[in-house]
């Protein structure tokens, strides 16, 4: 829609890979030591426009053992600190108080957990071939590892192929090697928990979602929102409004805007900046962010956030890329290790607070997995039959709207 | 009508910003300078009125200050298009690419926190508690009013009814003219097209300080083309273009009115409804309408650097 003149702002994401090369090798069996991540494969919230297909093979195939398991490669060899040098590609600026910004603060904290490092970094990495040109400088500046901090599909893979001594890890990757794994955020979590403080205060039942693309990351986190809002308010809906963006303040502030002129007073969305915060804020309505602590910018408005930190994943693969014992794997952070709500906003009363906090301790002391069936959706099909839980990998792939969610589904 | 109400409140708004770029290309396209580095120059408008606000937060100073610097870059523009006569084209695109590049440079102590200060709303006793117009019309930003009334009023005039506008328009229109006339091509072409970079980058002012409260690279997303392409699609008159950008913001917003009303359109098709609405309007008024070809024509020397030489 944009004219995209400024590459990394109006067409990053908008990216179908033209081949997946291989969606179904990665068993996703190697989740070893880190018992509470969860193993995937391809899409994410930076997914893509195609993963219908190719989340629906996943799934059929993932049961049936014709998944050919990642091979158990040999650690690549130790590094000693002062040789390190760690990269870092971005797909916006590190200043953008989102999504480049959360990844940024992990670089950092990698920097501080290993004095002596060498890290470098570039931003507002285009998808096309100069993602592969910047990728493969990174290893020619002598990387001995180098994190996507988004997807770039081949252009990745191309480079990682040809350095096998090079650690490589892809946010929301899907074609693994033996030197490249990927990892991602189980958000759907922490969106339910916000869902519920959204339910309990919003007046009129209505909800509202700025939305990027219809991808499984928006699916799910607006399923999630809702069903968390309907355990307080069963009458609740959301409307959903796509921008065709994650980095449009204009759009987002008019899309904002024409949710609440419709009757909706509590906002949620996936967008790197505060556009819609700052519209709530000012019409007196109430919303939840994604990414970070953006209470600054409407702090009357903001329920709390679905903050991503990849902080500790990040030394972590670290000291195990120096220490000589890496191998790829395949994460989703779980709540709490990764994702999770923001401290509450100042307007949340204690008590919806507290009954918000609730489903979360349980989820986290006990597991709890708040996606179990009945559920239908937006048609009225059972998608999930009762009793039923949805798996992480459902939950992942999520592709179809649940009952009482607008906009979607057409 | 509260959501009609919104609609045009939002209209406005988001139609600011667009208008006052395009205004300022008007200037510069009407002595045949085309200016293609609005993109960047809302970009290093927006980024220091933020940064302005940041140290000393009144609105007006910000504003004021991202006009200035819209200027000395249009002027920098105009040395190489006008004196130097370099490739229009070219030395905007550049102007894109540095005003982008600069803005997201300088700006990154600026980005992530709200703007200091805003143009607040402006009450009218009596009209801004009117039921339905009150909204639409008279609950906006001082800024917009100047943008939308006082602006485009003042550039018709001067440039339609007075000797200096006649002039202006001969240095597009024939330059060759125009200097045999003892008007100074070279002194009009550069303090409009200075002027008109003055105001795209006060685009900018009014995207962070009125519009989008806060500085991020990558904010502008693509309006400075829409701008430049507005200033055709309104045949290069000041009103019609400032109409043209409140029409796009209208068609846009009501893109995503019908997204929250959830019509049974697809999505993508209301996201291209302002582009199919701007195709739609250029074409048909020629088609039901000849003259309206001629009318609507660019200026004759648009582009075309003038050598008093070469005739």
């Amino acid at each position: 829609m944009r004219v995209a003149v400024h590459a990394p702002f109006g067409i990053r994401k908008l990216c179908i890979p033209k081949e997946a090369k291989s969606p179904l090798e990665w068993a996703g069996t190697n989740s070893k030591e880190v018992s509470s991540m969860f193993s995937t494969k391809d899409l994410s919230r930076r997914g893509f426009l195609n993963m219908g297909a190719m989340a629906g093979a996943g799934a059929l195939l993932s049961g049936t053992g014709l998944i050919r398991p990642a091979s158990a490669a040999s650690p690549l060899a130790p590094i000693a600190a002062e040789d390190a040098l760690i990269a870092f590609g971005h797909t916006g600026p590190t200043s953008d108080e989102g999504w480049t910004w959360a990844h940024d603060q992990g670089m950092k904290a990698v920097e501080a957990a290993f004095p002596g490092i060498k890290t470098t970094f570039v931003e507002s990495i285009p998808y096309s071939a100069d993602a592969t040109r910047i990728f493969r400088q990174f290893v020619s500046e002598g990387a001995n590892m180098v994190f996507a901090t988004s997807s770039y599909g081949d252009f990745l893979y191309d480079v990682a192929k040809r350095a096998p001594d090079v650690a490589f890890y892809e946010c929301d990757g899907r074609a693994p090697l033996d030197n490249l794994g990927n990892y991602y955020v189980q958000h759907w979590y922490p969106s339910y928990v916000a869902g519920i403080a959204a339910g309990a205060m919003s007046a009129s039942g209505k909800l509202g979602y700025i939305g990027s693309f219809p991808v499984p990351s928006v699916y799910s986190g607006t399923n999630a929102f809702l069903m968390g809002a309907r355990t307080v308010n069963p009458e609740a809906t959301l409307q959903t409004i796509i921008i065709n963006s994650w980095f449009d303040p204009q759009a987002a502030t008019q899309a904002g805007t024409a949710l609440l002129d419709n009757g909706c007073d509590v906002l949620f969305g996936i967008m790197d900046e505060a556009g819609y915060l700052q519209v709530a804020q000012e019409r007196g309505a109430k919303a939840v962010m994604w990414n970070t602590d953006l209470r600054r910018y409407g702090p009357d408005a903001y329920i709390t956030s679905v903050m991503v930190d990849f902080k500790a994943f990040y030394v972590e693969q670290v000291r195990r890329r120096l220490e000589g014992t890496w191998t790829p794997t395949a994460d989703l952070l779980p709540l709490s290790g990764g994702v999770d709500r923001d401290a509450w906003g100042a307007t949340v009363p204690a008590e919806v607070a507290a009954k918000a906090d609730m489903a979360r301790t349980k989820m986290l002391t006990e597991g709890w997995n708040p996606f179990v069936g009945e559920i239908k959706d937006s048609k009225g099909n059972v998608k999930v039959a009762a009793g039923q839980a949805m798996t992480e990998q459902e939950l992942y792939h999520w592709n179809w709207s649940v009952e009482g969610v607008f906009g979607l589904d057409s | 009508m509260d959501v009609l109400a919104g609609l045009i409140q939002t209209a406005f708004l988001a139609g600011g910003v667009l208008a006052l770029a395009a205004l300022g290309e008007v200037l510069a396209e009407r002595v045949g300078v085309v200016n293609l580095g609005v993109e960047g120059l809302i970009a290093l408008g927006a980024m220091t009125g933020i940064a302005v606000v940041s140290v000393a937060p009144v609105p007006w100073l910000g504003f004021s200050a991202a006009l200035l610097v819209g200027l000395v870059a249009g002027m920098v523009f105009a040395l190489a298009t006008v004196v130097v006569r370099a490739n229009q084209v070219l030395a905007g695109l550049a102007l894109t690419y540095i005003g982008l590049g600069l803005a997201a440079t300088l700006g990154k102590p600026f980005s992530g926190s709200p703007a200091a200060a805003t143009f607040a709303k402006v009450d009218i006793p009596i009209l801004s508690d009117l039921p339905f117009w009150g909204r639409a019309l008279f609950s906006h930003n001082i800024l917009v009013y100047i943008i939308f009334l006082a602006l485009p009023v003042l550039v018709h005039y001067v440039m339609f009814y007075t000797r200096h506008g006649l002039n202006m328009r001969a240095v597009g229109e024939n330059p060759a003219a125009a200097d045999a006339a003892g008007i100074s091509v070279m002194k009009m072409r550069f303090w409009y097209t200075s002027l008109g970079a003055s105001l795209a980058a006060g685009a900018g002012g009014y995207l962070t300080l009125a519009f989008v409260p806060s500085w991020s690279e990558g904010v502008v997303s693509g309006r400075g083309w829409i701008a430049v392409a507005l200033v055709i699609f309104a045949g290069f008159r000041p009103i019609n273009v400032v109409l043209a950008a409140l029409l796009f913001g209208f068609i846009t917003a009501l893109g995503f009115v019908g997204q929250a009303r959830n019509w049974p359109v697809a999505a993508s098709v209301l996201a291209m409804l302002p582009y199919l609405g701007t195709i739609a309007l250029m074409i048909l008024p020629v088609l039901a309408w000849q003259k309206m070809r001629r009318i609507m024509a660019a200026p004759e020397g648009l582009t075309q650097p003038y050598f008093r030489d070469d005739r």
